[in-house]
């Protein structure tokens, strides 16, 4: 598959912050990937950087396959959102695609067909600000994608969003993949990342500390993890000497094994004490390779 | 390009579509001239009829006060330009008393005065007093006594002094054997029309008309500026807490952007002046003759030129003023905190308009002059001078292009500015804050 975008040691620096530092990555067509990270870790600023919106303090951003001016191949949902309120709907589309250089009847179009697919047809000569506000969300979605963009940029597109809502955006990035479509998804939600990306960038304090295809990641930190269901009292599970850490919730536990621990030797020690209604030896989940990753004291500060 | 085509037309039609723009295009011209106009007409009609009493302690200015009811038609001429100053206006109902022979005037005046402050709705009440003193005729040190509820009613005060100053030297003089008849032609007065001549021999007829012309027109070309200045600044504060600014600048520089927005903007002001502009043309063709016949001179203010300056100077004055709320709204993150910015630098620019008076009275004043070349206050400042008086072919060319070269350094400024300020979020920026802002960009 050929290379979209590709990032080179990229650097960017806030006053005595290195906000991003020294972040490589690729960008692989049709696919979604992931960059993933918390709060504050690099990933906006890096976004931000990738559309143009700061220059890099070093490193490049290189864009491939293509004659059109970056910005236009660009069609990015920022993390802030915002319309112009008092604007008309697919007024407001038809000038979010003319800024990236699309104008015209065809424009007008897809728009409408945009609009009726997210049931807004009938919305489109309302003032933005009369829209309840996923429905603000989808047209500002909508605007994401009027100009045909070789990479979509979605910076936490689920946040603020009802299940509802949710679920839409989900079956949109996954239609929007099988159409052949390039996405790049900024999120601090292991799980959904998990459930969406081809591939994950996994960014802390400004460095990738993690990439690849998802289950390249997964597979190299081995089938070392159970995932145990029972009933009973199972918090004893985070005692045995054979789990390094666990997270227990609601009669499910998620347990990391240390080195060469056996898992057999967890299934005895629940023999007796709990009712095991399922045992599974699973590759880790995105959350536990973060946390693998960026260690203890992190989860500290997130506890 | 089209990218900031596409801004342009945004900002203006959103601009063009709000209620302000309609408000300023078709209220404001005349809210201004009622504001200007009317407090003229009304000073001169004392704001109504006055009752007054006129003391007279020397008996003898009966027929000054009480045969001298001259009808004087409502006329806007004589009500803005002064009128005759020695009659009597047929809005002061003048009670005259013969106090002559009475020991005390001010016990003669008693009665009259205790009436000022009797009930509003009575009949008797009095507006004002004027107490003429015994020995006016003859005492060196003789003072009249002019007594009124308001400190301030002036007219009535200097139009009652004089009238009875008039009958005072006219009787000092028959008293000294000078047939009246005689009197009455050695002390005509001789009224004063202000003609100003122009160095292209043009003549223009000058009075108190010119005054409130250059103060609308000052008035016409300023506030606008300062009423889309604020919007913009607005436009722009809110493009950043409504979070529209990310998806504009990943799609264009911020120098696009912020080029086209104000062209947008200048735009509105460009079709306001337009509007205006057709609207005195149709107006002129219909009124200046009604206009005319009462007496003002208005062609005089509607020279093809005037047009061409104030257009001129109004784009000039409006770009500056833009550019200066464009930089407010690109360091703020609240409508607030740029007003607070705004505030002072406001009132910095104002200055023109609060030295109005001396401009336009003295247009060619080296304060005057100076003003007009001077970047941010010249266009306002030379336009007035161009409405008033005709300054020097040099002195316009040298204050548009002083304006014009402001307004591209405050372009650049902005546009630094604004690359930088349009994604902080922050506290809003100190002074040397914004100048390391401007360096870094």
């Amino acid at each position: 598959m050929s290379v979209v975008l590709s990032v080179r040691d990229v650097v960017k620096t806030f006053g005595a912050v290195r906000a991003v530092d020294g972040v490589s990555f690729t960008v692989r067509r049709g696919t979604i990937t992931g960059l993933l990270g918390r709060n504050g870790a690099g990933k906006t600023t890096t976004i931000r950087m990738i559309t143009g919106v700061f220059f890099p303090d070093a490193g490049t951003i290189e864009w491939l396959g293509s004659e059109r001016d970056a910005r236009d191949r660009i069609g990015y949902l920022p993390e802030e959102r915002g319309l112009y309120r008092q604007m008309k709907v697919k007024e407001h589309l038809l000038f979010l695609a003319e800024i990236k250089g699309c104008r015209g009847a065809a424009v007008a179009q897809s728009a409408e067909s945009w609009l009726k697919r997210f049931e807004l047809w009938d919305k489109r000569d309302a003032k933005v600000e009369t829209l309840s506000k996923g429905n603000q969300q989808k047209v500002q979605l909508i605007g994401t994608l009027l100009h045909d963009p070789d990479l979509i940029i979605l910076d936490e597109p689920q946040s603020g969003l009802d299940p509802v809502n949710m679920l839409l955006v989900r079956n949109l990035l996954r239609e929007l993949k099988d159409e052949g479509r390039t996405i790049l998804l900024s999120t601090h939600m292991m799980a959904e990342a998990e459930r969406m990306a081809d591939e994950i960038i996994l960014v802390h304090k400004g460095k990738v500390v993690l990439s690849g295809a998802i289950d390249m990641v997964r597979n190299s930190f081995g089938k070392n993890t159970l995932h145990i269901d029972y009933e009973g009292d199972g918090s004893f599970l985070e005692q045995l000497p054979e789990v390094k850490r666990a997270m227990i919730v609601n009669n499910a536990a998620e347990l990391s094994l240390n080195e060469g621990a056996d898992p057999q030797r967890v299934l005895e020690a629940t023999v007796g004490r709990l009712r095991v209604r399922k045992f599974e030896i699973a590759s880790p989940s995105l959350e536990e390779i973060f946390i693998e990753q960026v260690g203890a004291e992190t989860m500290e500060a997130i506890r | 390009m089209n990218k900031m085509f596409a801004v342009i037309k945004r900002e203006y039609l959103q601009a063009v579509r709000r209620k302000m723009f309609m408000f300023m295009t078709v209220f404001f011209p005349v809210l201004m001239s009622a504001l200007f106009i009317l407090p003229g007409l009304l000073i001169s009609k004392g704001l109504g009829d006055k009752k007054v009493a006129v003391v007279d302690g020397t008996g003898g200015l009966r027929s000054a006060f009480v045969h001298h009811l001259a009808p004087e038609a409502p006329d806007p001429k004589k009500a803005l330009g002064g009128g005759r100053r020695a009659e009597l206006p047929q809005s002061l109902d003048v009670e005259y008393a013969d106090a002559h022979g009475q020991s005390s005037l001010d016990a003669a005046a008693k009665p009259y005065l205790d009436r000022l402050n009797v009930d509003k709705s009575s009949d008797r009440r009095l507006d004002a007093v004027l107490l003429i003193p015994a020995n006016a005729f003859e005492g060196s040190d003789a003072k009249m006594t002019f007594y009124s509820r308001s400190s301030t009613d002036l007219f009535s005060q200097e139009r009652l002094g004089s009238i009875a100053n008039r009958a005072i030297q006219r009787q000092r003089l028959t008293a000294r054997g000078i047939d009246p008849t005689i009197v009455d032609t050695l002390t005509r007065e001789v009224p004063v029309s202000s003609v100003q001549l122009s160095k292209s021999g043009e003549q223009k007829k000058g009075s108190e008309a010119n005054f409130i012309i250059g103060f609308i027109f000052a008035a016409l070309l300023i506030i606008p500026s300062f009423i889309y200045g604020l919007e913009t600044m607005r436009g722009i504060v809110q493009e950043k807490s409504e979070r529209i600014v990310e998806v504009l600048v990943s799609s264009m520089s911020p120098r696009e952007l912020l080029t086209g927005k104000i062209l947008g903007v200048a735009g509105v002001g460009l079709t306001q002046v337009g509007v205006w502009l057709i609207a005195i043309a149709a107006a002129g063709t219909f009124g200046a003759a009604s206009a005319m016949a009462a007496g003002f001179n208005v062609t005089q203010f509607l020279r093809p030129m005037v047009f061409v300056y104030f257009a001129l100077f109004f784009i000039l004055g409006y770009l500056t003023f833009v550019c200066v709320y464009a930089i407010a709204g690109a360091a703020c993150n609240t409508d607030r905190e740029a007003q607070q910015l705004v505030a002072p630098i406001q009132m910095v620019m104002m200055l023109p308009w609060f030295v109005m008076f001396a401009i336009i009275t003295n247009p060619d004043s080296t304060f005057a002059v100076v003003l007009s070349l001077m970047p941010v206050y010249g266009p306002m400042t030379m336009f007035v001078r161009t409405l008033v008086s005709e300054p020097p072919v040099w002195h316009v060319v040298v204050s548009i292009a002083v304006s014009i070269v402001t307004i591209f350094a405050f372009f650049y400024v902005t546009a630094k500015i604004f690359r930088v300020g349009i994604l902080s979020y922050g506290k809003r920026p100190t002074i040397p804050e914004l100048w390391r802002w401007m360096k870094v960009a």
